[in-house]
């Protein structure tokens, strides 16, 4: 597998451009991929990640190589979000470069990522372009990353590096969409850095088409009293991969994560979220609900590590499952790690069918069984849909989940 | 002894509404309800009354039809048709109501919805046309006034953050806009203050009508000084061990379940 990797690589790597990545990054994150190896199943990080679907892609090199951008004509793009501005990548290239840039920023190279996030390197290496975005004062942006179906039987890399300045305030809007029909690679990088005070609110949706192969990994670092707040939706893809690194490293530094991932057929999805606490007074509160249907295969794994130096942390994992398939699967796994005193920490995490108490309940009062099966699903995972504060991105979530669970859509119950 | 103490057959008495015969149910591999027989007919308020562990709310369940329950032998007619050859949400559209002791919260699910497809599916079973969403809140508007509750409620999740008493008027006001046939009320005065046991029982009263009965189950007496019923019903060790008028639900607020349940052992 790596040697396929690194023949897609040797092919195309003299014109892979120097402003996305330097070619001393991508030549740095090339090796240590050949270093690490290829992920196994065997491995407890990579258990659920369905490694085969990476296998089988025809190609890792990017389907677009000139940053002269995509075109957008043809593509139905979800309406404006009021007050966000766009920035459209089509198939892991800025479709049209801005006129003026305000908050593109230098790029600057990262840390490598380490082994349980080494499909990370695979976007350090082949990243066609970047959306680096400085923020300061108050922004409010959509980032779409499209895949069009020129990009169907070869690789996307979506890359985005955000740096908030103290005390400024973002409101991200991440968005993967497209369905190329042809097995396909999006592979998606994402950095966070947000200064002392510093406030991120970063809605993630996860809607590509059945021929996609996604994976995304995400690391964010939170200085003193900032705070990063995570909703996401993940309902696509053949197979999604998501792991996330967060280091709360100033004091009371705040994370939130609150994600649903919703599947049916023989979809994947595999979590891997790490937080770890190192400064005193941070707080993190993680929600997930799955929902695996038909044959789906759905895993979070959730390690929240608290460092000796972090006394007064407060961390709440809060995972649940719904196998709504007679061959679907759910794997959820909270750790807490704790090496201090002084701290408040609960976790939770229940896998099962949907409550029987709760079933009766609106069986009694004369509603039909499907009806009733639809609305506590639909419940299931109100509570995450309904922390989407934007009432037209929370509308597509909820349509976007809704499809996945084509009761629900009969039952009208969506806002 | 068996619960038929209503008008005795052979006079002009109107068909039973319910009629429960020699009824024994397994929970758990355990017998708790051991021959449980009576007649509830239209316009009656019965009371179902006993200590703890006695069977009543068993009873109250088996007949909405909560899973989990194994009957083992006798019968329950709902208007002539037989109650266990229908699924829980049968029974609903047919008019039996079951107000839950411990309602449950669904966050997610609003009470607006909930309401409106609990109506229209009893609608659509007798033959009505759905209501619509302005028709709906007009019938709802009145009701909710007479609760007590806050028009807000509406679209709030089911029962979510509610506090017990909120709960029950809750439960009470589905009722008030299912107008069921037959309401099997479990427990819904525990837990209330007085304000509220008032308000729920004003609830109560109100749907009190020739064309339905009340079926109250209750550990307490105080519940009947507002909500007065025809014929109490003591359960105990799964039997009716004694009916009678309002008056015995005195007697039992002054001298307890113990004499009863001495004379059901013995």
């Amino acid at each position: 597998m790596i040697d396929r990797i690194m023949h897609d690589y040797a092919a195309v790597a003299a014109r892979l451009p120097e402003a996305a990545v330097t070619r001393d990054t991508r030549a740095r994150a090339m090796h240590e991929l050949s270093r690490l190896g290829w992920p196994r199943n065997s491995d407890e990080q990579w258990r659920y990640t369905n490694l085969r679907a990476f296998e089988r892609l025809p190609a890792f090199a990017p389907a677009v190589l000139a940053r002269t951008g995509g075109d957008a004509a043809g593509l139905e793009l979800p309406p404006a979000l009021p007050g966000f501005e766009r920035l459209l990548y089509i198939n892991g290239v800025r479709a049209v470069p801005a006129a003026r840039a305000p908050t593109q920023a230098a790029v600057v190279p990262g840390a490598l990522w380490p082994a349980e996030q080494r499909l990370g390197l695979l976007c350090d290496m082949f990243a066609t372009d970047v959306a680096a975005l400085q923020i300061r004062g108050s922004s409010a942006i959509e980032v779409l990353f499209v895949t069009s179906a020129a990009a169907a039987g070869a690789a996307c890399y979506p890359r985005l590096q955000l740096a908030l300045e103290p005390d400024s305030q973002l409101q991200l809007v991440e968005r993967h969409l497209g369905a190329p029909d042809a097995p396909t690679l999006v592979c998606a990088s994402v950095a966070v850095d947000l200064g002392r005070g510093a406030q991120l609110t970063h809605y993630r949706l996860q809607q590509c088409g059945l021929h996609t192969v996604f994976t995304d990994t995400l690391s964010a670092q939170l200085a003193e009293e900032a705070s990063y707040r995570v909703r996401q939706v993940a309902i696509g893809a053949a197979s999604a991969r998501t792991s996330a690194q967060v280091q709360l490293a100033g004091r009371g530094a705040a994370f939130s994560w609150q994600a649903i991932a919703v599947g049916r057929g023989q979809q994947v999805h595999d979590t891997a979220l790490k937080v770890e606490h190192r400064a005193p007074g941070t707080r993190t509160e993680e929600v997930f609900r799955g929902i695996a249907d038909e044959r789906a295969r759905i895993a979070f794994s959730g390690h929240i590590h608290i460092a000796a130096s972090a006394p007064g942390a407060d961390a709440r994992q809060s995972l649940r499952g719904l196998i709504e398939g007679a061959g679907a699967e759910i794997d959820l796994r909270p750790r807490l790690e704790i090496n201090t005193d002084e701290v408040k920490a609960q976790h939770g995490a229940t896998t099962g069918a949907l409550d029987e108490n709760l079933m009766f309940y609106l069986l009694a009062r004369g509603i039909d069984r499907s009806t009733a099966r639809a609305l506590l699903k639909w419940a299931f995972l109100g509570d995450v849909l309904r922390a989407i504060e934007l009432p037209q991105l929370r509308s597509a979530a909820e349509h976007g989940a809704a499809g996945q669970l084509p009761d629900i859509m009969a039952i009208g119950a969506l806002t | 002894m068996t619960g038929d103490t209503s008008p005795a057959a052979g006079t002009a008495a109107p068909s039973p509404l319910l009629e429960i015969r020699d009824l024994h149910v397994k929970v758990g591999g355990q017998e708790v309800l051991r021959g449980i027989s009576l007649i509830v007919r239209s316009g009656e308020v019965h009371a179902i009354m006993g200590p703890n562990g006695s069977g009543k709310s068993t009873l109250a369940h088996v007949l909405a039809g909560r899973p989990g329950y194994e009957i083992i032998s006798g019968s329950a007619q709902f208007e002539g048709q037989d109650l266990f050859a229908l699924a829980p949400e049968q029974r609903a559209r047919a008019g039996l109501f079951l107000g839950f002791q411990y309602p449950v919260e669904i966050p997610g699910v609003n009470n607006a919805y909930l309401l409106k497809a609990a109506v229209n599916a009893a609608r659509r079973e007798r033959g009505l046309a759905e209501l619509d969403a302005f028709e709906f809140l007009s019938v709802v508007r009145a009701k909710i006034k007479l609760m007590q509750i806050d028009e807000s409620f509406l679209s709030r999740g089911v029962n979510e953050g509610f506090s017990g008493g909120e709960k029950k008027r809750n439960e009470i006001l589905q009722m008030l806009v299912l107008e069921p046939k037959l309401a099997l009320l479990d427990e819904t005065d525990s837990g209330l203050d007085i304000d509220a046991l008032k308000v729920v029982a004003n609830g109560i009263n109100t749907l009190r009508a020739a064309e339905r009965a009340i079926v109250l189950v209750t550990h307490y007496q105080r519940m009947l000084d507002y909500v007065v019923p025809d014929y109490v019903h003591v359960l105990a060790r799964g039997r009716i061990a004694r009916s009678g008028d309002r008056t015995l639900a005195l007697e039992l607020e002054k001298r307890g379940y113990d004499w009863i349940s001495e004379q059901a052992a013995a």
